[in-house]
């Protein structure tokens, strides 16, 4: 096991529980233990620090870290969207309370991408893995102590797409963070009238071929994630999926979390998503297939 | 090892004995709630555990159930995990071998489809080295086995008998709650010989999305765990020892803390068993150890033995 893949358990105090919509909370965690390994990809489960109900840990990606101006890493932060018990119960803590959280948990992206055009498409919530990847490839954040810096002439472009306007989240992190984004909604109440693979096919046909990506990197709801694994498939471009299912430890204990991946020999094989995953080469993926 | 020296005065022995099975200390985990052990190892000083009962082997690979394999209850979960393992053959040669480095008692819990093929599958078990005991899972709700074997004493009686016959360590029974009277099971189980009896897996239940008009678990039904169920095991615990006082019982059911523990021990259990509450707490189980002996120290007991099965009832 990688040492950043060496899970820790922590009570952690909350600093920071920001309402960005009724629906959507970023919090920021005092857990430097956790905050200083965890790389981008990995998640940590969270629940609160008392009690039994809602009982199970809630898997969250870690958005990003803050380190200080000595360069150690002091908070960790999530975004979540309030979807039902657990992260409602979430959204009622207040700073100085504490959660329960236990990660790093699950495998991080690979430190330098093998590819020079990177497209990030997201969905929904799948936006949240997102910064922290942008951020540590591009040389700017050291996640889990390591500076990587991709190829200079590489770039990062990001498809974001909701089914409205209205449940667009606050993405001006991911414009300073110097990434190019694009917008598109279901309505097509803001950016472009689509879905994201209609938004990939329209910038894939307007692209020189040399101009077109080698990498697709994707999370968000699963209807989406098979959509662009098949879109990347036709296409030839490899595809990265970052899944999310539902899990009830985080790390490896329950076999609940489990997704189909294809293996070596053809076959297929249900594999715990939270210790081999959550990402996963679209490809391998047995979409489907239950 | 048979205590863990407090501090320098005062030394509590959490030694237990159930049957020919003897345990460092009364806390150990639950099949299906700690992997293979190796997933725990960031969270839990496995040395210091009573015991481990890894996931349930069977004979063949299983591929499990379809998902959504668990859901969210009130202060519990319901899961369908559907006995998800790759076999007998791949425990015996990939997980034991490092189970015995471990440095605790290691319980090997197998399911057979049917009495032969558990004793074929104990047989094998009762080949290797470094198993301290033989759990019989006759009780997961989540795959069937034609004959249901865990709610039929007679099948149960012959099934302790010969897995004794052809296996040479400990065994222990794993009832399910999903019955009448569980003192009938847990009489089969003593009669026939088992050296303690496992009190108890899940209950079975169901989840619905109204809406959908369809249950949540894939398997439509599936088996509930978690503190939800504390209040029905115990009392199941206390049932089975007070109608068989020698009958060795390990607690199961929604523990997650040292007075959890300590009700267990008092209604009758020799030993517990931590599970949902791993994937709450995952260092719980291992903090479980040093809680109980500060408890009984406290209490000025020195020996964990003195207080199991001391519950008196309020009605003379
Ligand atoms: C690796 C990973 C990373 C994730 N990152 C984020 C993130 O950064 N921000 C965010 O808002 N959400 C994220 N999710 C989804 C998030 O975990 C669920 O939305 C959340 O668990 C729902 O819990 P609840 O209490 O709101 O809902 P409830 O309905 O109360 O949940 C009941 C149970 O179902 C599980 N569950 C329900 N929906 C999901 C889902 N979509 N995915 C996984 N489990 C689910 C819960 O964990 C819980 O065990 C991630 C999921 C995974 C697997
Ligand atoms: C996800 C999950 C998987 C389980 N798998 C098994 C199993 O493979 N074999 C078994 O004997 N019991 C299994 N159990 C039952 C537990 O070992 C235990 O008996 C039960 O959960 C009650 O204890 P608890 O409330 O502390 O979890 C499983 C329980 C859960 C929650
Ligand atoms: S969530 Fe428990 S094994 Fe993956």
């Amino acid at each position: 096991m990688n040492e950043h893949c060496t899970p820790l358990q922590a009570d952690a105090e909350i600093l920071e529980n920001h309402e960005y919509r009724p629906w959507l909370f970023r919090m920021r965690l005092a857990a430097p233990a956790i905050a200083s390994k965890i790389r981008p990809g990995q998640f940590v489960m969270i629940r609160s620090a008392w009690g039994n109900d809602p009982l199970l840990g809630r898997p969250l990606a870690v958005y990003d870290v803050d380190w200080d101006a000595a360069g150690q890493a002091v908070s960790l932060e999530v975004i979540y969207q309030i979807f039902g018990r657990g992260t409602k119960r979430l959204s009622q803590m207040t700073p100085g309370e504490s959660v329960r959280i236990w990660g790093p948990l699950g495998h991080s992206f690979d430190e330098i991408p093998d590819a020079r055009r990177i497209w990030f498409v997201a969905g929904g919530i799948g936006y949240t893995p997102f910064l922290a990847l942008a951020k540590w490839w591009m040389g700017s954040s050291p996640y889990g102590g390591k500076t990587v810096r991709m190829d200079s002439t590489a770039s990062i472009n990001m498809i974001y797409g909701a089914r409205s306007s209205d449940m667009i989240p606050p993405l001006a992190d991911f414009r300073d963070s110097g990434i190019d984004l694009q917008l598109c909604t279901d309505d097509g109440s803001a950016g472009f009238s689509g879905r994201v693979t209609d938004l990939m096919t329209e910038n894939w046909s307007s692209l020189p071929e040399e101009a077109r990506p080698d990498l697709v990197v994707t999370c968000g709801p699963e209807p989406m994630l098979a959509a662009v694994s098949a879109w990347a498939g036709e296409r030839q471009v490899r595809c990265l999926v970052s899944l999310e299912n539902q899990m009830a430890c985080g790390f490896g204990a329950c076999f609940s979390c489990v997704a189909p991946i294809r293996q070596a020999d053809g076959s297929t094989d249900l594999k715990r998503v939270c210790l081999e995953g959550p990402i996963f080469d679209a490809a391998d993926v047995a979409w489907g297939h239950r | 090892m048979t205590a863990r020296p407090n501090d320098t005065n005062a030394i509590v022995d959490l030694s237990v004995r159930l049957g020919r099975l003897s345990l460092r200390n009364p806390i150990l985990v639950a099949s299906g709630t700690f992997g293979y052990a190796r997933e725990m190892v960031p969270f839990v000083p496995l040395a210091d555990l009573g015991g481990i009962v890894p996931k349930t082997v069977t004979a063949r690979p299983r591929a499990g159930n379809p998902t959504p394999r668990i859901v969210e209850t009130s202060a519990g979960m319901l899961n369908a995990i559907g006995l998800d393992n790759d076999g007998l053959d791949h425990f015996l040669e990939h997980h034991l071998p490092w189970l015995r480095t471990v440095g605790t008692s290691i319980f090997v819990n197998i399911a057979g489809e049917d009495i032969d093929q558990f004793v074929a599958m104990a047989t094998q078990v009762g080949r290797a080295e470094g198993v301290a005991a033989v759990e019989l899972n006759i009780s997961c709700p989540n795959v069937s086995h034609g004959l249901d074997l865990g709610v039929d004493p007679a099948s149960i009686r012959t099934l302790v008998k010969r897995v004794r016959e052809v296996c040479p360590h400990p065994i222990v029974a794993k009832l399910t709650p999903n019955v009448t009277d569980i003192v009938v099971p847990a009489r089969a189980a003593f009669d026939a010989g088992a050296d303690a009896v496992s009190l108890v897996n899940t209950f079975k239940g169901m989840a619905v999305n109204w809406r959908k008009r369809r249950p949540i678990l894939a398997n439509d039904i599936g088996g509930l765990s978690g503190p939800a169920i504390k209040p029905l095991a115990l009392r199941m615990v206390w049932e089975v020892h007070r109608a068989l006082p020698e009958l060795p019982i390990i607690g199961i059911g929604g523990i997650s803390n040292v007075d959890d523990v300590l009700e267990f021990l008092v209604a009758g259990a020799s030993a517990v068993q931590v599970g949902t509450a791993t994937f709450a707490d995952p260092s719980v189980s291992g903090r479980l150890v040093d809680e109980l002996a500060d408890a009984l120290k406290a209490e000025g007991v020195a020996d964990v033995k003195s207080v199991i099965g001391t519950l008196r009832s309020n009605r003379g």
